[in-house]
Order: C-alpha cells, then sequence, then structure tokens
C-alpha cells in the first residue's frame, strides 16, 4: 500500500501538485476476498492542473501530457488484470474533471497486497528495496490490521512551502468495510459507520507524509454467526 | 610641471593597460558580459556566484568546499579589471569561461585549489588544468576556460571510425544484441536505451557492454577518445589563437571593442549573426541549400545586440541597441513604421499591473520583405526553392492583401489586470454516515485565474466577426452578447474567453468585467497621463509594469524556467518597470529598460549578478 500510496503522490501530487482528494476503500467479506476501491479527485485543482499540462516543464522536470499519465495509468490495469488472484478490474479517467478511479476484486488479501506490490516494483526503479518484504494489511477472518502508507517524509522537505499548502489541504480518506459488524477498533480517530458495517479514517495527505501511523488501524468484528 | 603631466599621462597609461582582461576573451566568444564596476561584487559570496547559470560551465572546481564562507574579495581577483563572462557555440566546438584580473596568485589558488600546473607552450603564459577546465595566466590576467567539442562532431567523427571498422550501428546492437529485433527503427528506440543505461539510480555499477577483445574499443569509449582528442584540439586551436596570434574578439569586432569602452556597470554583447549561424533550424538549408544558406547568411550580417547595463541610487537602466544590415534594416525600418493607436488607451485601466503596446506596419514590412527575400530566392537553382517561390508570387498575386493587412494590421496592445478568482466547478464525494457509502456531487468552486486583456487594431473587425458566426453555429460555448461574444470555458477548460469588436479593435480577454461593463473602454478609468504619453511617444514599442502590483503575483506555472529565472529575480522586490523603443532606422533600434525600484539593496552587486544572469539564461 505505501508504494501505492507513493506511486500517486509522486506521480499526481508532486508533479501536478494540487489540492487532492483520495479515497481508498476495501471491502473485506467473511471468506477474505473483496473489492478494493481507489479515487483521486482532482477536480478542485482543474485549472492549475490544465494550465501545468500546457507547459513542456516545470521546475526543470518534463511535464506529462494527457496521453502519457494516460498510458501510464493504462499499463498500471493491464499489470493488475494479470496478477493472480485479481479480476474484475475496472477503471476510469476523467480528464474534464480530473477524477481517476481504479476498482478490482480479490480472492485474498494475500493476493492484493502481492499484486500492488508486484506492481509498485514494475513502476520503480528501485528493485530490491526492502520495502517490498512489509506487508500492510492482514486478515485473520475476525481481525483486520491494516497498517500505513510510509511516505517518504523527505520528499515533503524538499517541497516548496506553496505545495505543502495545497497537500495540506487535500484529504486523504480511507474506509474499510465488512460483511458483519464492527465489535471494536485501536485507532481513536476512526469513526463507524452507523450499521457498524464500516470503519472510516480521514487525514490530509501532508499529515500522511508527516506521521505514517496515522491510517493504522486493528479492526476487530463480531464473532461470525 | 613636465615632470608632474609626464607622471599623470603614464600612469593614465599604465592604468589603461591594467584594465585589459578583455584582451584574453577568444574571438568564438558570441555572448559577452563585462562587469566594469566589479568592486560591486566584493560582498558576492563564492557561493553564491557559482550557483548561477552563467556559471555553471566552469564551476566545478569551484563546488568542492573551497569556496566555503569565502566572498569574491577572499578571491585574488583584481577589482580594477572587468570580470568578463562569455560564451559561443561554433559548427564544431563550444567554449565557456571567463576573463578576470588577478591580485593575488596565491589567494586566486586557494579558490582554483584543484588546479594542476601544466607545461605551457605559450611564451609568457603559465598554464593550469583540471579535469574540466583550464587556467591561464598572463601577467595579471586570467582566463578559465573550458573548450568541448560539439555532440554533432563528435558523432561525425566516431560514427565515421566506427562505421569504416565495419561495425553495425552500435544503437541497434545495444539494444537488441540478440539479434532479435526484425522490426523498423522507432525514433523512441534510442531515448529508452539510453534511460535503460544511464538513467539507472547506481550510475557506479555501469560498465559498457564487454568487447570479445577487450583491447578493442567498444562504441562509448571509442566516442570518449574521440571527445579527448577534439577537446584537447579545439583547446589548441583557441589558445594559439589567442596567446601566439594575439587574436582576440577585440581584434575580430570592432564593434565589441568601441563597446567595451563604455564606463558603464555592465556591457552586454551578442553577435546574433554568429548565433543565426548556429541555429539548429538552419542546418538543413545549410545542406540542402548552400546558396540560399550564404544568402541569408548575408542578410544578418552586421547583426549584433549591444548593451549597457547602469546601476543608479533607486534605478537600473539596461540600454540596448539592436544593430543589423541594410537589408534586413529595411524591414524593421518599414515595419516600425506605424503610428500609435489610440483606441488602445480606452482598454487599459488606469490602475492596470502592467500592459504593453506593439505598433507596427505589417503591410510596409510585407511589401519590403517581399522585395529582399524574392531575389534571394530567385537566385537558388533548385526546383524545390522555385516551386516554393513560385507559390509564393502566385499568393502574392491572388491574395486580397488589402483585406489580409486590414483585419490584422500589426499592431496589438496587451494588459494584466492581476489574479481573480473566478468561479469554476469540482466534485466532492458525499459520505453517508448510516454506510460510508458515497457520491459525487458537483458544486460551485473558486480558483485564481490570472486576468488577461490581447487586442490588436483592425479595419476589417467584419472578417473575425465571420469567423465567430461560424463558430457560434458549431457549438453552444460560443454565444453572440450583443456587444461583445463569449467562448465558455476556454480558458483552461474553466473561465470564459470573451471577444470585443469595438472602436477598430479586436479584443480578446478573460476579464468577465470588461466585457459586461466597459466594451466601450473605462471612460473616465482609463489609462492617462504620462503613462499615456510615454506610450503614444515611444517607438514601435512601449512596456510598463508594476512590480508591487504584479510580480508577487505571476502565477509560476505559467511561465517556462527561463521566465521565471528572471522573475525570481525580480520578486520581493518594488518598483516599476519600463520599456522604451526608439524610432527604427535601417541600421538599428534602440531599446531602454528602466528599472526604478524603492528602498535600498543591501547587495547590489549580488541583485547586478541576479540581471546579468536572467540575460545570461535568456540570450544563451
Amino acid at each position: 500500500m505505501k508504494h501505492w500510496i507513493y506511486i500517486l503522490f509522486t506521480g499526481l501530487v508532486l508533479g501536478l501538485t494540487s489540492c487532492i482528494e483520495i479515497i481508498d476503500d476495501v471491502t473485506i467479506h467473511n471468506d477474505g476476498s473483496g473489492t478494493y476501491k481507489y479515487t483521486v479527485n482532482l477536480s478542485a485543482s482543474k485549472v492549475k492542473i490544465n494550465s501545468i499540462l500546457a507547459l513542456d516543464s516545470l521546475d526543470g522536470k518534463k511535464v506529462p501530457s494527457k496521453e502519457d499519465i494516460e498510458n501510464d495509468f493504462l499499463d498500471v490495469i493491464e499489470s493488475l488484470k494479470k496478477k493472480s488472484g485479481i479480476s474484475n478490474v475496472d477503471y476510469s479517467m476523467d480528464f474534464s474533471d480530473y477524477i481517476f478511479k481504479l476498482q478490482c476484486d480479490f480472492k485474498s488479501i494475500e493476493d492484493l497486497q502481492d499484486a500492488i506490490k508486484a506492481i509498485v516494483k514494475e513502476q520503480s526503479k528501485e528493485k530490491d528495496a526492502e520495502e517490498y518484504d512489509y506487508n500492510w494489511i492482514s486478515w485473520d477472518g475476525s481481525k483486520l490490521m491494516r497498517s500505513i502508507p510510509e511516505l517518504d517524509i523527505k520528499q515533503t522537505k524538499s517541497m516548496k512551502q506553496e505545495d505543502i499548502d495545497l497537500l495540506k489541504t487535500g484529504n486523504y480518506t480511507s474506509i474499510t468495510r465488512f460483511d458483519r459488524p464492527v465489535d471494536r477498533f485501536e485507532n481513536a480517530k476512526a469513526l463507524m459507520s452507523k450499521n457498524k458495517m464500516a470503519v472510516m479514517i480521514k487525514t490530509d495527505p501532508y499529515s500522511l507524509t508527516q506521521d505514517y501511523n496515522l491510517l493504522e488501524n486493528t479492526i476487530y468484528l463480531t464473532p461470525q454467526k | 610641471m613636465r615632470f608632474y603631466l609626464s607622471l599623470i599621462a603614464l600612469t593614465t597609461v599604465l592604468n589603461g593597460f591594467a584594465q585589459q582582461s578583455e584582451l584574453l576573451i577568444p574571438k568564438d566568444a558570441v555572448t559577452v558580459f563585462s562587469l566594469n564596476n566589479i568592486q560591486l561584487l566584493q560582498k558576492v559570496s563564492l557561493d553564491d556566484l557559482v550557483s548561477y547559470e552563467f556559471m555553471a560551465e566552469v564551476q566545478q572546481e569551484l563546488f568542492d568546499g573551497s569556496t566555503s564562507g569565502k566572498t569574491l574579495k577572499d578571491s585574488g581577483l583584481d577589482f580594477d579589471q572587468r570580470l568578463n563572462v562569455f560564451y559561443g557555440k561554433g559548427d564544431q566546438y563550444e567554449i565557456s569561461g571567463f576573463t578576470f584580473g588577478i591580485k593575488d596568485k596565491e589567494q586566486l589558488f586557494t579558490v582554483f585549489d584543484d588546479f594542476e600546473k601544466s607545461k605551457s607552450p605559450y611564451e609568457g603564459v603559465e598554464l593550469y588544468t583540471s579535469f574540466f577546465n583550464n587556467l591561464l595566466i598572463k601577467g595579471n590576467q586570467g582566463l578559465l576556460i573550458r573548450v568541448e567539442p560539439t555532440m554533432e562532431k563528435i558523432d561525425e567523427i566516431t560514427d565515421s571510425i566506427w562505421y569504416a571498422r565495419g561495425f553495425e550501428d552500435p544503437w541497434m546492437e545495444l539494444y537488441y544484441p540478440e539479434d532479435d529485433y526484425e522490426g523498423e527503427y522507432d525514433g523512441e528506440m534510442e531515448e529508452e536505451m539510453y534511460q535503460e543505461t544511464f538513467d539507472t539510480e547506481d550510475q557506479g555499477n555501469y560498465f559498457p557492454p564487454d568487447q570479445e577483445d577487450p583491447l578493442k574499443k567498444n562504441y562509448f569509449e571509442l566516442r570518449d577518445s574521440v571527445n579527448t582528442i577534439y577537446q584537447q584540439r579545439y583547446f589548441s586551436f583557441v589558445c594559439d589563437e589567442l596567446f601566439k596570434d594575439g587574436y582576440n574578439l577585440m581584434k575580430h569586432d570592432l564593434r565589441f571593442t568601441e563597446h567595451i569602452k563604455h564606463t558603464s556597470e555592465g556591457i552586454f554583447y551578442l553577435d546574433n549573426s554568429r548565433s543565426v549561424q548556429k541555429a539548429q533550424n538552419l542546418w538543413y538549408l545549410q545542406t540542402m541549400f548552400p546558396t540560399l544558406y550564404n544568402d541569408v547568411k548575408e542578410l544578418y550580417t552586421g547583426n549584433v545586440i549591444l548593451g549597457d547595463l547602469f546601476l543608479k541610487d533607486n534605478a537600473v537602466e539596461f540600454k540596448v541597441e539592436a544593430r543589423y544590415g541594410q537589408e534586413l534594416g529595411s524591414i524593421y525600418e518599414k515595419m516600425n513604421n506605424s503610428k500609435f493607436d489610440k483606441d488602445v488607451l480606452k482598454y487599459i485601466h488606469k490602475d492596470n499591473s502592467a500592459f504593453f503596446s506593439y505598433n507596427v506596419n505589417l503591410r510596409e514590412a510585407y511589401e519590403q520583405a517581399y522585395k529582399v527575400i524574392v531575389p534571394i530566392l530567385e537566385n537558388e537553382r533548385n526546383v524545390q526553392v522555385s516551386y516554393n517561390l513560385l507559390m509564393l508570387e502566385l499568393i502574392n498575386e491572388y491574395v486580397n492583401k488589402d483585406a489580409l493587412f486590414d483585419t490584422y494590421k500589426g499592431s496589438m496592445f496587451g494588459t494584466f489586470n492581476g489574479i481573480r478568482k473566478i468561479k469554476t466547478k469540482k466534485i466532492i464525494f458525499e459520505y453517508d454516515e448510516e454506510t460510508f457509502d458515497y457520491t459525487e456531487r458537483e458544486v460551485e468552486a473558486e480558483e485564481d485565474m490570472p486576468i488577461f486583456t490581447l487586442g490588436f487594431s483592425t479595419e476589417r473587425g467584419d472578417i473575425p466577426e465571420k469567423i465567430l458566426k461560424h463558430l457560434s453555429r458549431l457549438t453552444s460555448r460560443f454565444k453572440n452578447m450583443g456587444d461583445y461574444w463569449v467562448y465558455e470555458e476556454a480558458v483552461l477548460d474553466a473561465a470564459s474567453l470573451y471577444m470585443i469588436h469595438k472602436n477598430g479593435l479586436f479584443i480578446f480577454t478573460n476579464d468577465e468585467d470588461l466585457a459586461m461593463n466597459h466594451s466601450d473602454g473605462y471612460g473616465a478609468d482609463a489609462l492617462k497621463g504620462s503613462l499615456a504619453k510615454k506610450a503614444k511617444k515611444s517607438g514601435f514599442m512601449y512596456g510598463h509594469i508594476d512590480w508591487s502590483r504584479t510580480i508577487d503575483h505571476f502565477p509560476r506555472d505559467f511561465f517556462n524556467d527561463e521566465e521565471n529565472e528572471i522573475l525570481d529575480a525580480m520578486r520581493g522586490k518594488t518598483g516599476n518597470m519600463e520599456l522604451t523603443s526608439s524610432k527604427t532606422t535601417k541600421e538599428s533600434t534602440k531599446f531602454n529598460l528602466v528599472y526604478n525600484f524603492n528602498g535600498e539593496y543591501e547587495n547590489s552587486g549580488k541583485y547586478l549578478l541576479d540581471l546579468v544572469n536572467s540575460v545570461y539564461v535568456i540570450s544563451k
């Protein structure tokens, strides 16, 4: 997960620094299978993004064209489709409002985790980073442990204040859904839905880069009937 | 008495000779910045100095800690001599560096501590070399120079040797070592190969592919050897000219010799005729149509830009003279033979942040260019050129030039009216508290948008109106609102673009207020007084910027890196900038850029370097 986020952050936030909203939504069924949804919403900054995309380069870095972004996104989709235990991969790219969505079903949490790790490895130049061994989510049938996207704090240190301010105005929402009610959870900042079937944590992208424990949570479910 | 007069005369002569660091500028220098009053630079830290782009080519040695905590004062430089920064690129090699006076050689080598003394082939000249650069000292003058063969030259020689040895295309071989490629060569291949080979983070582990015989060089090793040999060859060539033949830029171009005598704080020299020759887009012309190339070169002969930079108490003045040859000058003279369109002033608000006006007579310029260029094309005996010439002559006969040049006469103006919030729409996600399911909803939002107006004079506004009428049939986003036209969400897919056709002007703006409420002009709120008079009286161009209102609000995203360099140099400073131009003659046009600022600057030397760097980045 952390590298998944990392790609989005480096690709979208640092490249097209803007007011960003990210929704990370995982549904886990009792048998461990589930659905993973990821949404990036940049519609609040579409003027800025359009102006950046009109440039060849910004701060000495090449600005990707819409085609480049589309191709990179499609590469990820194609790669995801080929991963074991992953099915029903769906996506949408809205270049008028700059909303990007990705969704897939997984047979098990491990399949999802392995698929994401593999894609991040494919996309990254660093092929042997020890972070690839890191497990960010585990499920034993009654307890879900979600870890954090450990974003590289160094990245934000090199960012300009105006870019940091924009990250602070963004939103990161993490939702975990289940087939049966949640009994309790450990992260004090998390909220439970009224039907008790989902847990949500909201923060901003900048806070995430500074405190990678923000999204860490262990969720205990009520016993299965 | 005679003794004293002789003493004064002798002192003057000696001082005159002392100011001679400029004698070491090679004749190949196309761009030169010569800082006269380098006393100003004494406070500049060396670390700041080497961070400028104009120092980039020669700064490696200075970036190794030897500069830490030191200022130029500690560097052994002679502040009574000029500091001349130069750059030049020809067909075969590129030179960059600077020349300077030396007061304390020992101190100098505490900064240039990576240089080692080498045997000098030139009498009376000491030679010091480092990995990249060369330092030559003659008397109390120093030349730090880097000479590099052009990439094109290295490619040409390397490829020639490589193929002569019977090898295949090295790029294909490296990219498809197994000979498993059967498709056509893809232009992106080379780029990908470079990325694959060099873009790895751990470059220390990179080695070129092995050869079967380790004594034979692979392509890259051969290329390195060619580079080294040609670097030495061109370095010797440049230095022989300077130190054996005594031939330098001063002797090569008398315009430079005259210009460097100016006592301004800095002078700027750009030989546009040589700059034109190195232009990549002329390569095709040179190869395919050599006669035409020579004629075009001839057209640019004498094209030089000479500038003076004056630092005053509360102003910086940059005087520039663009000189050109008679033929090109005749086109410019006709082009700039135009009167200021007074109606422009109606659309410039008295409180605007920045505006410019540009008055040209495209019709006369076209006729004169036709007279100058057609004979040049007629001289070329080539089918393609003849065909193009025929097309040009037919178009000249058949096109209604009255309609064309009455529609767009060439005069235009532009204003920047600051940053305003514009209404846009964004998508938000709303969560159901029961299930945390979310739905999308479009809501109103606001984003910053720079407000620009651009207009041009026209006598045939009916022609653009025709175009707009047709466009409005094609899309409902194009609407005729009576006093103006609107194209919704035209600017960055968010803001509307308004078009106004009134008072002999056709205006494009994203300023809703101008379109809706002031389509006839700002009336009493329009620009008047001294600024309006100056705009009217200036030559073909006038510009005014109020920095305090403008510069800090300029969005970086709208400018490229080079433009941002200039803007960064100006940020945080208040004042105004004014650009005026003289009447254009067949010989030259003069421009005067005055930057008046409020308050004082702690380090005017640093400020001078900011400006020099900005101009260097643009002219390079």
